[in-house]
């Protein structure tokens, strides 16, 4: 796998900015880096359509917050001295997975040699009920390099 | 939506006429084909649908939250006027409701829907209630439910006062060996992608003519993206310990009891205690020296003092089936396994 090739997850929290930058001042300025900005959901709760809304509906909200996400990650990226050219983004719904299942998925069949992820910092019953993906993505990926930023 | 009893077939009216039920009706019998509104239909009241008739006998009851039992309408337990048998019928009734765990709050939904899916995949398989879902005339899905004819599994275990020693040694390792089975079913349904949704010492029923344990009730659901099964496996964890322990211990049951009091309540720390339910003991083996040491070690995992989690009901059944040779052994040696 190539280090180089960079997956960072995002969404919309401080930590998840914070891992950004931190991705940013460490890669800013090395040559033949590229950095993939993804973006994964969960699919709708359980009652969602009972209100009568679609998924497609839910699709485009999450693809429209994502947009924002990916155009201020861009903003940070480029004041790191990052070219757009070296920056792609995408947006996914994770379809009977979970997050950090998705996130790998996608490593592996991009080829992603290094992921980085914000780290909230839960507690031990936090994380036993609703999931860390930063630890996740730790304990299940094979041959590449996780950065969990704090 | 209902009609009157004119729209009977003749051999199900004159069942009806000469029933028991309605003999004591001061009112005709409604005839439900649309049941949308549950709430309108009521005892001595038929329940039509796929070309069956079902006559309300009874409404099943359930406690929850610390709240005595209540009935649920939703529920009518029914005399299929053809055949004669008895079932239990559920309603649709869709609610959207937030549990708390400790600090913590999960959105839960009660799903008819996911109900006749689980339905549909236990078909025939032992330790699941079984049932079948059919429409009714406005497209409700209507399950039909097979009583299972026995005990809450947490009534059975409190059928004899023997000491907990004798009840550790004797009468726990078969019902062990079954609420593995009870595990392997909860897998069966993760690997499937549904979860059970309301596991609970009360969902699990024993048949009386098999001794099977057979888990009930499968209409709720839970959000929990990141962690789609982690409420099943915490309740199983709960589940476990209360058989272990033959209850719930808090602080002020040790209190009570003549053979644990202060000296026992001392030797609590913090990480003893529930991860998620504060004030529940979960290191049994403080309390009941007897507890083998492995056995303890699983429950340790539902702790707050644990730095690892099951992530999978594969993983508790594997570390359950392990230990559970020696709760045999632990009559004989006092146990420190």
């Amino acid at each position: 796998m190539d280090w180089r090739k960079i997956l960072v997850a995002v969404d919309n929290t401080p930590t998840s900015e914070k891992a950004l930058r931190y991705a940013g001042a460490i890669v800013g300025h090395l040559p033949g880096v590229s950095l993939y900005l993804l973006h994964i959901y969960p699919e709708p709760p359980p009652d969602y359509y009972r209100s009568g809304r679609t998924l497609d509906e839910y699709k485009k909200e999450n693809e429209r917050q994502a947009q924002e996400i990916f155009d201020k990650a861009a903003a940070v990226l480029n004041s790191c001295g990052i070219d757009d050219q070296a920056i792609t983004s995408e947006c996914r719904m994770a379809i009977q997975k979970t997050i950090s299942q998705t996130i790998l998925d996608i490593q592996v069949r991009g080829g992603y040699g290094t992921v980085v992820v914000g780290k909230r910092g839960v507690s031990k019953a936090e994380e036993f009920l609703f999931g860390s993906i930063s630890n996740a993505l730790v304990h299940h990926s094979k041959d590449i390099a996780i950065w969990v930023v704090g | 939506m209902y009609g009157t009893q004119e729209v009977l077939p003749p051999d199900i009216a004159e069942r009806l006429k000469f029933h028991r039920v309605t003999r004591s009706l001061r009112r005709p019998s409604r005839v439900f084909t649309d049941t949308s509104d549950f709430t309108a239909i009521d005892y001595g009241d038929i329940i039509a649908v796929d070309g069956r008739y079902f006559l309300v006998i009874a409404y099943t009851r359930e406690g929850r939250f610390g709240v005595d039992e209540q009935i649920k309408p939703w529920v009518p337990r029914v005399e299929n006027l053809a055949t004669g048998e008895t079932k239990i019928i559920k309603l649709v009734f869709h609610e959207t409701f937030d549990i708390t765990l400790g600090s913590f709050t999960i959105p839960c939904y009660r799903s008819p829907e996911k109900e006749a899916r689980v339905l549909e995949l236990v078909r025939g398989h032992p330790h699941f209630m079984q049932g079948e879902t059919v429409l009714d005339e406005a497209g409700n899905p209507v399950r039909i439910i097979d009583i299972v004819n026995g005990s809450r599994l947490d009534k059975v275990i409190h059928r004899n006062s023997t000491t907990h020693q004798d009840y550790f040694t004797r009468q726990l390792p078969p019902i062990l060996e079954q609420f593995l089975e009870c595990l392997q079913a909860i897998s069966f349904l993760h690997a499937h992608g549904f979860r059970h949704g309301d596991i609970r010492r009360d969902h699990i029923f024993v048949e009386r003519e098999t001794g099977l344990f057979k888990w009930i009730d499968f209409d709720y659901d839970f959000y929990l993206p990141e962690k789609p099964f982690a409420l099943d496996l915490f309740e199983l964890g709960n589940i476990l310990i209360y058989l272990s322990a033959r209850g719930n211990y808090y602080p002020r049951d040790i209190m009570n009891d003549p053979d644990m009091g202060p000296e026992v309540l001392e030797t609590i720390v913090p990480g003893d205690f529930s991860l998620l339910s504060k004030n529940r003991i979960v290191n049994l083996k403080k309390l009941f020296p007897v507890i083998p040491t492995r056995l303890n070690n699983i429950f340790l995992h539902f702790s707050q003092g644990t730095e690892v989690f099951y992530e999978t009901v594969d993983e508790l059944y594997d570390d359950l089936k392990a230990v559970l040779p020696l709760l045999g052994s632990a009559q004989k040696t006092g146990s420190q396994k």
